[in-house]
């Protein structure tokens, strides 16, 4: 599957998008990338708690708000686009 | 008086008199200020049949009653009149520092009325009022008439102006202060250039009080910490600018891409990016009187065909350019834009315009010997230099001047504008955010996305998480949007204050400055009243009914999230209309009208 990371999240993972092997879920995505690049990815991602996705990670599933869907136990499977923002603005 | 001054200006432009009244101190309650006020006094004085660019139309400056008192992001103001673009009530907002210094100088806003049989622009040093001789600046882009005025009147004024394409009449020029904040939308230039009045220079010295200043510092330290606490408010805005935008409406499936024929998803849209803008082109970030969000970008194409520099684009701008006529190139697109700035015009508006010739030309309704050139999507030297073409009203430029729909009109396919009320929709394909769908066609100035912003809870998830593609829920929330961002508007402060504080923090300002115990309930009701006059002007001026383009209805999304959709308006509009009060026609009944004191109105 393929893995986009926009604006804050660009800079702190140094990557635009790559593909990965799909997860099982959401929250497995997050847990790993939480490892992979350490303390400043999992603050924003995770609410202070640890135990939900933050308020500043907007996550989308093949362009659909994960909080639309199921949350953190959205399935990912193979051929999934997911991309990963930071709360942002404008207009 | 606390939070105002206490005094209008009206200018006669064809009589040359100046005089000073007392503010309208029952209006200013009820209509709060800026954006309602100035509609209050418009549609009290001005017949709503009037011809938009006449002289029997009148042209407001407003502030409100937190513009240059401190209140976070406190520094805006409100430009009224009659719109040529559409023959809706006309009301475009800028901040910059244009009007605290208003204020400041003594006077909370200014009518002009009838026209000057010669350019003039208005000179205001605290008390000393002029109408002063504009021969020299006429024809003058906005950047040269405000670096002249500026060196004729002194260091410490502020001007707002217009640039040629408000002299010519183009129906989308907007008026600019600081230099590149924009009144922008509906064609408030082409009103201004009308009355041949070229500019406002302003000085002041003078200061405004407030009613509770203990309480009111409270709450203004209070919303300041939460602006900043909050990651738009606080940091976001500042990195990236709105342009960050271009990225998520895409990946969401909502980012229209040529002329909207195409579909929600561009596949080079991030080349043209807040991301990519902050990688290439950013100076630094700046931003407007007493605001700590900073959101305006300087910014500069250092060499290339597209070399040059300015402020912005916004996310509005770079996508009209953008993805909306194909243009992934982001020099390209803030060239554009900075032209924009330059002439003075809304980019918003002519971006879509351009995007509209583009497929007209594509389909061969266009001729190329009225363009001039092979005109196709895609082209990044096509936006700028049919850009430049309307600032300089040259050739195809005068067609272009007209806006999309009468453009589209001309050549027999007025369905191919993506306008509502004849004013272009920004960025946001209703089909994938059925929320906006509504919004665009129930606005009061046409399409537009600040009089609501239904995206802010359907794709950004603030303040709270709605699903972009249903349709239920969204007419409640929507009227609490387009109520509440009156509201704002109408204080005087910038509606990006809304990440981060909400109805109560503004209205506890609110309060203190005026020195008033309404409840926040019957504070947020003058939106719904200021909502309401808007929509009698509408009804009175003949504006035609809430719709949307063929398009949005009956071509649905080819892909992406929301494929197989289209605006789900019938859904939506009836619910809409009863929550308002209004009959299934949208005339507001004779009960709402009494509710908000406005029975007179009708
Ligand atoms: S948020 Fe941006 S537009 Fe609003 S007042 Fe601040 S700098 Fe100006």
């Amino acid at each position: 599957m393929k893995l986009k990371f926009f604006a804050t999240y660009r800079t702190i993972a140094n990557c635009m998008e790559r593909e990965i092997s799909a997860p099982g879920d959401v929250w497995s995505l997050l847990q790993a990338l939480a490892e992979e690049y350490g303390a400043q990815m999992r603050a924003k991602l995770f609410t202070p708690d640890g135990g939900d996705i933050g308020m500043d990670a907007i996550i989308l599933v093949n362009g659909m708000n994960v909080a639309h869907l199921k949350g953190k136990s959205t399935e990912l499977s193979e051929g999934d686009t997911v991309a990963i923002f930071p709360m942002v603005a404008g207009g | 008086m606390n939070a105002w001054v206490g005094v209008i200006l009206r200018v006669d432009l064809a009589a040359k008199t100046i005089e000073r009244e007392p503010l309208n101190m029952k209006d200013a309650h009820d209509f709060v200020g800026a954006r309602g006020l100035a509609t209050k006094y418009f549609c009290d004085e001005v017949d709503p049949n009037v011809e938009p660019l006449s002289p029997q139309n009148k042209l407001i400056y407003m502030t409100g009653p937190l513009t240059g008192t401190g209140a976070a992001s406190g520094g805006r103001f409100e430009v009224v009149a009659k719109a040529p673009l559409t023959g809706t009530i006309g009301a475009a907002n800028a901040g910059g520092y244009f009007g605290p210094e208003l204020k400041y100088a003594g006077y909370d806003g200014i009518i002009f009325e009838n026209a000057s049989d010669k350019p003039v622009y208005l000179y205001i040093n605290d008390d000393v009022v002029e109408l002063r001789d504009a021969w020299g600046l006429w024809g003058k882009s906005v950047y040269e008439t405000t670096d002249l005025l500026i060196a004729e009147c002194g260091e410490s004024f502020k001007v707002s102006c217009i640039g040629p394409t408000g002299e010519n009449g183009c129906l989308f020029s907007g008026v600019l202060n600081d230099k590149h904040r924009a009144a922008g939308r509906g064609g408030m230039g082409a009103v201004m250039g009308s009355k041949k009045l070229k500019a406002v220079a302003v000085r002041g010295t003078g200061s405004v009080n407030v009613a509770r200043p203990v309480e009111f510092m409270d709450a203004l330290v209070d919303a300041r910490q939460k602006l900043k606490e909050h990651p738009v408010g606080g940091t976001g805005l500042a990195v990236f600018g709105t342009q960050v935008l271009v990225n998520i409406i895409n990946e969401s499936g909502a980012l229209p891409t040529h002329n909207w024929r195409d579909g929600g998803y561009f596949p080079e849209a991030d080349a043209t990016g807040g991301e990519s803008l902050a990688d290439n082109y950013l100076v630094k970030n700046k931003g407007c009187f007493g605001c700590s969000i900073d959101c305006a970008r300087v910014t500069r194409v250092p060499d290339g065909p597209f070399k040059s520099e300015g402020e912005g684009p916004e996310y509005e701008a770079g996508w009209s350019y953008g993805a909306n006529c194909g243009v992934s190139d982001l020099a390209a697109i803030c060239k554009a834009s900075f032209l924009c700035n330059e002439y003075g015009m809304d980019p918003i508006t002519l971006g879509a315009t351009i995007a509209c010739a583009m497929e007209l030309s594509e389909m061969g309704a266009i001729p190329e010997s009225d363009v001039g050139f092979k005109l196709r999507f895609g082209d990044p030297h096509a936006i700028v230099n049919l850009t430049e073409m309307v600032g300089k009203n040259e050739g195809f430029g005068k067609t272009l001047a007209l806006g999309s729909y009468r453009m589209a009109e001309m050549y027999g396919h007025p369905e191919l504008s993506m306008s509502v009320k004849k004013q272009e929709m920004p960025a946001y394909d209703g089909r994938a955010v059925q929320g906006m769908a509504l919004e665009y066609a129930t606005s009061n100035r046409g399409g537009c996305h600040v009089r609501g912003y239904m995206t802010s809870p359907e794709i950004l998830g603030v303040p709270i998480k709605v699903d972009p593609l249903v349709t239920e829920g969204k007419a409640s929330l929507l009227k609490l949007f387009q109520d509440l961002t009156a509201l704002i508007d109408s204080l005087g402060v910038c509606l990006f204050t809304t990440f981060g504080l909400g109805l109560p923090e503004l209205a506890a300002q609110y309060k203190h400055a005026v020195g008033t115990d309404e409840t926040d309930e019957e504070i947020l009701l003058k939106g719904e009243r200021i909502w309401n006059i808007e929509k009698h002007f509408n009804i009175a001026a003949g504006v035609e009914k809430d719709t949307l383009p063929p398009r949005l209805l009956r071509e649905a999304l080819p892909s992406g999230p929301a494929a197989g959709k289209v605006a789900e308006l019938h859904a939506m509009l009836g619910e809409y209309y009863e929550l308002r009060g209004w009959d299934a026609d949208g005339v507001p009944t004779d009960l709402k009208n009494k509710e908000l004191g406005l029975a007179n109105e009708a």
